[in-house]
């Protein structure tokens, strides 16, 4: 195979070359691309290491492992380096007491030549790359489109195996990793082979150029295409073809600039008369399908100005959304007044029945108290109310304490402390295919009309209860038996459907 | 090595004979139907035509249904221009659109009704050329200006006759009811009126696909049979079990091959059909019938490709013991009853029930496995698998009278299709694991988990949170530091492969380590109306089912004590 991107034809175990996400602790990612290192590295004899706070790695520890492997950090020597550059490292991982007991160690495995030392404590996780990882890993050099978005705008323009996609600007490339795995349906095996790809334009140099790296390493070059271009002024053409295009992603400031190229025939502006040479105009899309466009713009004027513009140039089924999102948190509440005192627990009556209890024993220790105090005799016995209170509690507690931490309260769910509440207007809407005169005339003369014998749709109540009396017997008699089961389903579906003409 | 089969019945572009089809009407419900030659498809009040002549004619075009010209006996149909379908919302119209709409909120005409006009709660907007309003108007105001401008003959045949016909009486109407010198300024020719979208006879032909026919089971039909799942939730999980077309395994390669899924599927075969969309293995197109043809694996050696490739279209007649599955892009759905319930895969023109299909063969009769959790997990009771029948030799065969003979290839031939799933699902190494299911979560994880590759995704949805909850927390930091540190004294002693199995206890229901990075979420898009003057989030949108989505990865732990080390052991202490 030309080309085996980990994105899409992942191996089993890691190999050199391959991007691969470790993932730090919750939330936290680390994109690296696995090196197979020859001899020292940076001054580690271990070759490339990543040093996280949560130990050292070196890239030998990443190769040649399952995806999703738990990986322990190493004891890294840096050979020529010194200590001295090694505590620098170490001192990353700020929160770690025994960072000299590991220098320590560390001196003691000097020998090692190549083979990573696993160090007594630390771990990371590593993972194969997909689209979703990147996102949340990926450099920013953009605002990003993040899953929740993306997921729901190629499921609405029909982004799929074989599709070709239009996109633009490409800015981090979030949008272009999600949909090359929508549209992948193998690698082309000659040139004329059509299949999915993106078409992606990006106008900002830099970011084009990183882009490009990146497709490259990640090993996506076969499948996405990358344009250096204005589009407002430049339009989808690839090197003069078209791209074909039946589904398009506008994540630009102005996209209602850039609609007038993605059209059937030449646009016109105000006034003008079609010139002559309408013949030579290409569109970059596909002539003999629908087509399926999301414009993407976090203010509403930009909707207003897109929407009006996609109205007249008539392409239909206009819907605009919003897609609120919200991550949930999963956490234990603990009320009660017998938990032990320690982080997450509310240390206030768990109930009514707690709390009275609690009352009636300040009650009575008041009431003791008092009469302590009226006898006066300074008996030396009175009691602190308080003191015997806390006595009690504290019994309590590491009665409680003994329950496993993980297992103590209620298992309780709600928002994330932080929500993102807007990304950005999602506007669609389709533009079909042009049909001809000429075309309807052929297609007429194939289906020629006025020999309808039955009716389907709508039918009268009667009609519709009879129907589902017979499908129900039908139904019953075809229980059990394997044959003609599929007649049998197509009639089903057809009188479910009559079900619900209103 | 591909072949192009080019089956037009087959194409998405034009609207095929027998295609299952969407129409959408005025009122934004849906029609699912199958377009049957030769029928007459009737849309209740918005009138019926001859399904030919949708024949073979693009998706997404909107119809006006024409009235019965002279002489004929049916109604034609006027293809609606994309500019003129905009030309209301184009319109600047500022004014009367409240009363407008509260009007058509109260109107509900019977079913079967013709349509009269000016009917009940019936509104007009006149507009010229260039879409801008003349005249907008209801119906005490054309009644109104009827009494003063129209004969009684020329309401009654207003009255009698469609729509269409009665255009130019009522743009007169509306006419006489605006400015005189506007009257005498514009030609009647130059006026185009528009009905309000609920009276108009507009219709429109969406090719049925997953999006859609989800929309039409939760808007229309019987949400509760897809448990409740929108289009947002369907998209995370299919992103989210990072399911996508699987490109063939290099020759030679040895199984289990990336690119194999897992389901678990309570949708009717929703969930099944969107991810089978999304692999490319769900409609049956001329351009899938270009992929390389699946390989025919052979049961008795698991999954390993057996000789030469078959050429799917020219499918020679397999020999008992060959299995017609391919070894990878396919889905492996679990199922709780002794067959899967997917009848939604019908409207995609597969039948999982039937067992000797013909040609042109579905892509999923080739990419879709399906067993039971009774034979995932005993196999050894399921009666097919355990009762390999025996090898007759061919002359014995030779002699049996015909049913005999169907009886014992049959026999062999579900032994061999049993066997292989059963083999190949128990060998492991999915690609992920999609869940839409009712049944307890943690419980499909136990069996489930052990049978995915490394980081592996998981992806559960559920109508509700608090199932999901319920899982998270059987995987949070607290759990699985406590498992680290002091393991069930169960799993002493047992391998690595036995404690990925282990069946759970109070403490710790499932292995907490098998899994990375639990989380829950939630999408809802939320709808706007977009006019000029008039933009805002819809006013009431369905309620029910909010759905919810777990994502992780499957980890592999290493083996023996683990420390963490960092900011965790900060948080470890204080939880
Ligand atoms: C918000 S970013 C896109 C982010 C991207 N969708 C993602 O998910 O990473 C917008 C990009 O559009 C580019 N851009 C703006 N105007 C453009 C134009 N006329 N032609 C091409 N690219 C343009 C910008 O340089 C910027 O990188």
């Amino acid at each position: 195979m030309a080309s085996s991107s980990p994105f899409l034809n992942p191996s089993a175990r890691s190999r050199p070359g391959d991007l691969a996400i470790v993932l730090l602790a919750r939330d936290s990612y680390q994109p690296i691309t696995l090196e197979q290192s020859t001899g020292a590295v940076d001054g580690y004899v271990e070759g490339k290491v990543l040093n996280t706070r949560f130990g050292s790695f070196p890239h030998s520890t990443f190769l040649d492992v399952p995806w999703g492997s738990q990986i322990r950090a190493s004891h890294v020597d840096t050979g020529s380096r010194g200590r001295k550059r090694k505590l620098e490292a170490s001192g990353e991982d700020t929160s770690t007491p025994g960072a000299d007991d590991e220098a320590k160690d560390s001196e003691a495995g000097s020998q090692l030549t190549r083979k990573a030392a696993s160090a007594p404590s630390g771990f990371v996780h590593i993972l194969k790359p997909s689209p979703e990882l990147w996102t949340s890993a990926l450099p920013h050099r953009t605002q990003v489109v993040y899953t929740p978005d993306y997921s729901y705008i190629l499921s609405r323009i029909r982004a799929r195996p074989g599709t070709r996609i239009i996109e633009a600007g490409a800015g981090s490339g979030s949008f272009t990793h999600a949909s090359v795995r929508a549209v992948y349906n193998g690698l082309p095996q000659k040139p004329e082979d059509k299949k999915g790809k993106v078409f992606s334009f990006e106008f900002n140099e830099d970011r084009y150029h990183k882009m490009q790296d990146e497709i490259v390493e990640h090993k996506l070059a076969d499948m996405v295409h990358l344009t250096h271009r204005d589009v407002y002024g430049e339009g989808f053409l690839v090197e003069g073809k078209s791209p074909e295009a039946t589904a398009i992603f506008l994540d630009l400031p102005a996209p209602w600039k850039a609609l007038k190229h993605i059209s059937r025939r030449r646009p016109q502006t105000d006034g003008e008369t079609p010139k002559p040479d309408d013949g030579n105009w290409i569109s970059p899309l596909d002539p003999k399908k629908s087509v399926h466009i999301c414009t993407f713009s976090p203010c509403i004027e930009q909707v207003m100005r897109t929407v009006t513009e996609l109205r007249r140039l008539g392409w239909v089924d206009v819907d605009m959304v919003e897609v609120a999102h919200k991550r949930i948190n999963v956490l234990r509440e603990k009320v009660g007044l017998n938990l032990p005192n320690k982080k997450g627990c509310n240390l206030t009556p768990a109930n009514v029945t707690e709390s009275i209890d609690r009352l009636k024993e300040i009650n009575e220790k008041t009431k003791d108290f008092n009469n302590a105090q009226k006898e006066k005799d300074g008996d030396a016995m009175a009691v602190d109310p308080k003191d015997s209170g806390k006595a009690n509690r504290q019994g309590n507690g590491k009665e409680e304490e003994d329950e496993k931490p993980w297992a103590q309260g209620r298992v309780v769910h709600r928002p994330e402390g932080e929500l993102k509440t807007h990304t950005s207007y999602l506007v669609f809407a389709v533009l079909p295919r042009e049909w001809s005169e000429e075309d309807e005339a052929a297609a007429s003369a194939r289906w020629p009309c006025g020999k309808e014998t039955k009716t389907i749709g709508s039918v009268d109540k009667a009609a519709r209860k009879q129907a589902k009396r017979e499908m129900h017997q039908m139904y019953e008699m075809e229980k059990g038996r394997k044959r003609q089961k599929r007649s049998a389903g197509e009639k089903q579906a057809i009188g479910e459907d009559t079900q619900t003409s209103t | 090595m591909t072949t192009l089969l080019y089956i037009a019945s087959m194409s998405r572009d034009l609207v095929q004979p027998n295609a299952w089809v969407a129409i959408k009407l005025p009122n934004d419900m849906l029609r699912v139907l199958q377009v049957v030659p030769n029928t007459t498809i009737s849309l209740g009040k918005y009138g019926s035509f001859p399904s030919n002549l949708i024949i073979e004619r693009p998706y997404n075009l909107t119809y006006e249904v024409q009235d019965q010209e002279e002489g004929e006996t049916y109604s034609r149909l006027r293809i609606v221009p994309g500019v003129e379908l905009n030309a209301d919302a184009l319109a600047d119209t500022s004014a009367d659109k409240d009363a407008i709409e509260t009007s058509e909120e109260t109107a509900e005409t019977n079913d079967d009704d013709d349509v009269i006009v000016p009917a009940d709660g019936e509104d007009f907007t006149l507009v010229d050329d260039s879409g801008k309003v003349i005249a907008r108007s209801s119906r005490e105001v054309l009644d109104d200006s009827a009494r003063q401008t129209l004969t009684s003959a020329e309401i009654e045949e207003l009255k009698k006759k469609g729509t269409s016909a009665g255009q130019d009486l009522i743009a007169k109407l509306l006419l006489s009811h605006t400015a005189i010198d506007q009257k005498t300024q514009f030609s009647l020719a130059k006026y185009k009126l528009l009905k309000t979208k609920k009276y108009i006879r507009r219709f429109t032909v969406l090719p049925l696909d997953v999006p859609l026919l989800a929309h039409w089971m939760l808007e229309d039909k019987d949400a509760s049979k897809i448990l409740e799942m929108r289009q947002e939730s369907m998209a995370l999980l299919g992103c989210w079990a990072d399911t996508h077309f699987a490109s063939q395994p290099e020759e030679g390669a040895e199984g289990p091959h990336a690119g194999q899924w897992l389901v678990v599927d309570d949708t009717g075969g929703l969930l099944t059909a969107s991810l089978a969309e999304r692999m490319g293995i769900l409609h049956q197109t001329p351009e899938e019938q270009e992929q390389p043809e699946t390989s025919v694996a052979d049961a008795g050696s698991s999954g390993q490709p057996d000789g030469q490739p078959t050429q799917k279209p020219k499918r020679r007649r397999l020999n008992d013991l060959e299995v017609p599955y391919a070894p990878n892009n396919t889905l492996t759905v679990l199922h709780h009853n002794t067959q899967p319930n997917l009848f939604m895969l019908r409207y995609f023109d597969f039948d999982n029930t039937e067992i000797n299909p013909t040609p042109p063969y579905h892509p999923l009769y080739s990419n879709l496995l399906s067993l039971s959790w009774l034979q995932l997990v005993s196999p050894e009771l399921d009666q097919t698998y355990s009762d390999p029948p025996a090898e007759v030799d061919p002359e014995t065969v030779a002699s049996w009278k015909t049913n005999q003979r169907g009886n014992y290839h049959r026999k062999r031939r579900r032994w061999a299709r049993t066997k292989h799933i059963i083999d190949t699902t128990r060998a492991g190494g999915f690609a992920g694991l999609a869940v839409a299911s009712t049944m307890e979560p943690i419980s499909i994880l136990r069996h489930t988990l052990p049978l995915l590759a490394g980081g592996a995704p998981v992806a559960i949805y559920s109508q509700t949170v608090e199932p999901l909850a319920a899982l998270a927390d059987a995987f949070s930091i607290t759990r699985r530091a406590a498992w680290v540190s002091s393991p069930p004294a169960e799993t002493e002693g047992k391998t690595v492969a036995e404690i990925e199995r282990w069946e759970g206890n109070d403490e710790f229901p499932i292995n907490p380590t098998l899994l990375l990075g639990a989380s829950i979420q939630t999408s809802r898009a939320r709808r706007w109306q977009v006019l000029p003057q008039r933009t805002h989030p819809l006013m009431t949108e369905r309620g029910g089912a909010e759905g919810y989505i777990f994502t992780a990865w499957r980890a592999i732990p290493v083996e023996g004590k683990i420390e963490a080390r960092g900011r965790f052991r900060k948080r470890k202490a204080g939880a």
